[in-house]
């Protein structure tokens, strides 16, 4: 009789455990999503202004705000610096669709062994309704 | 179908998707479509934001200066005086600045809001799906209150309950007027190679005709009888396979066309036979007629054998229009693969083409161009307006 009930608190305590774990998970998996917005933002914004630079003339003038100061940069330079942005936005987006995948994963995983360990806790309790 | 058995099972709507879930998931969809209403909204101020904008940079150019209130700090303004009207630092993102003219500037305002406006298009577009889905949502979360029942049945072939009726000993009987229906396929095949045996049949009963009236033709010079009777071995043979139970238009068919690739596979050797059989006076009339080859003196002495010609084609043609039908289309399409083949022949080499239908001519391979020529003019009297007189002239020229 004892023995069954602390099997039963034992269990519960995992199953508190794994509770735990899959919010965590789910909000990993919130923070990517808010992440990936941020960067597909970012990424459409950056297409747009490397639209914008293609459509300048060779001799326009171009700045850049860093900090309160305006410093002017060469066409070009600003040309190739939008597209190495573009380009690590896009491995960054890529990255968090793996990473998204594999947390989505855990979380499935998670949410299975949390049913299994629920399943057992009735069980017993069945058990214990019996006896 | 009278039968008794419960096939299908019966749920209630409200025990697969409870009135509450339905409502929960039905709230849901709704929020999510105030969200995207709320986007709308701001997108929809963004572009109001843009027109305004564009419309100020298109009219400050117009005055060499502006007198202006310039705020300082929150709550201050000390009164300034625009200059340079025509130069603008225009914000790309990303912290990039351009400077541009007021033009320059105010196309790249309305790129912008042309892009604007794609966003709003695809948000209205979500827009309305997640309205279909809400109205879903309601529908299903008013419809389980009711009380709704969903009643399935399995989908089951016609046929498959057929048979498994029949499973009786008494209609295990007669598995052919099934058989048809479901096994069609098989069925055909079947019958294509049936069909594909007798016509091999068929090709060995030829040849052995074919040997048989040389022989006769050898001796005999006027060779109408041997002709009618290889006519008659043909017609007897298709007879027969009326009977077989071959007249459906849908097997003529088939035959035909399972002839026509056996005799192109068999060489020249049927061909010739084929030729020689029934229709080649006619077929060489028809095309040399085509073909147009040159008319060349006729000579006297060839006209006999020339001669002979136009009574085969007479002897056939009634022939023809007595089989039946179906029989006819056969024939016909016999007739035209052969034609075909030796069009092909005659341009290939003239010999050839000529030698190809020596069935009833043999004899005469020495004086072939000249042969060539007899029927040539014939057969541009025949293509006249009245084809079938030429024959009682070659009569009348024999006797």
């Amino acid at each position: 009789m004892s023995s069954s009930s602390t099997a039963v608190r034992e269990l519960q305590r995992d199953l508190e455990n794994k509770a735990n774990d899959l919010s965590k998970l789910q909000k990993d998996i919130a923070k990517n999503h808010q992440v990936r917005k941020k960067y597909t933002i970012q990424l459409g914004e950056n297409e747009l202004v490397l639209k914008e630079l293609d459509l300048l003339n060779e001799d326009a003038n171009v700045y850049k705000l860093i900090g309160p100061v305006l410093v002017k940069q060469d066409l070009a330079e600003a040309n190739a610096n939008v597209r190495k942005r573009i380009e690590y936005i896009s491995a960054e987006l890529k990255r968090l669709d793996a990473s998204l995948q594999d947390l989505e994963e855990k979380q499935y995983s998670k949410r299975e062994a949390i049913l299994k360990v629920q399943q057992r806790i009735q069980s017993h309790q069945a058990g214990k309704a019996k006896a | 179908m009278g039968k008794t058995e419960v096939k299908g099972t019966v749920t209630s709507l409200s025990s697969m998707f409870p009135a509450e879930e339905a409502q929960k998931g039905a709230k849901r969809v709704e929020e999510t479509l105030l969200e995207k209403q709320n986007e709308m909204n701001q997108l929809r101020d963004f572009i109001a934001d843009n027109t305004s904008l564009i419309n100020l940079v298109q009219k400050l150019p117009d005055e060499l200066h502006h007198d202006i209130m310039v705020p300082f700090g929150k709550a201050a303004f000390l009164p300034g005086r625009l200059i340079h009207t025509n130069e603008f630092l225009v914000l790309l993102g990303e912290s990039y600045y351009a400077e541009r003219t007021a033009k320059q500037a105010a196309e790249i305002l309305k790129r912008r809001g042309k892009s604007l406006e794609s966003k709003v298009d695809s948000l209205k577009a979500v827009m309305q799906d997640l309205k279909a889905e809400a109205s879903f949502f309601d529908s299903t979360a008013s419809e389980a209150a009711e009380g709704l029942v969903e009643i399935r049945e399995e989908y089951e072939d016609e046929s498959s309950t057929q048979r498994v009726s029949q499973s009786d000993p008494l209609e295990q009987d007669s598995p052919s007027f099934t058989e048809p229906d479901n096994t069609m396929g098989a069925s055909e095949d079947e019958e294509y190679a049936r069909i594909m045996s007798r016509l091999e049949e068929l090709e060995k009963e030829e040849l052995a005709a074919e040997s048989y009236g040389d022989d006769d033709e050898d001796q005999d010079n006027s060779p109408a009888e041997s002709d009618g009777d290889e006519e008659e071995q043909t017609k007897a043979v298709f007879d027969r396979e009326k009977n077989k139970g071959y007249s459906s238009l849908d097997h003529d068919q088939r035959y035909s066309e399972s002839r026509k690739p056996l005799q192109q596979s068999e060489g020249k050797d049927p061909m010739k036979e084929e030729m020689s059989k029934n229709y080649h006076h006619q077929d060489l009339i028809n095309q040399l007629a085509c073909t147009g080859l040159t008319v060349e003196p006729v000579t006297k002495g060839k006209m006999s054998h020339s001669g002979t010609m136009p009574q085969d084609t007479k002897m056939l043609n009634p022939s023809i229009t007595a089989s039946a039908p179906s029989e006819k289309k056969v024939k016909f399409a016999v007739e035209h693969s052969s034609r075909n083949e030796k069009s092909v022949q005659a341009s290939n080499s003239g010999f050839d083409g000529s030698k190809a239908f020596t069935g009833s001519i043999v004899e005469h391979t020495e004086s072939m161009e000249k042969n060539l020529a007899h029927q040539s003019t014939t057969s541009s009297q025949l293509s006249g307006s009245q084809p079938w007189k030429p024959v009682s002239r070659f009569k009348m020229q024999r006797k």
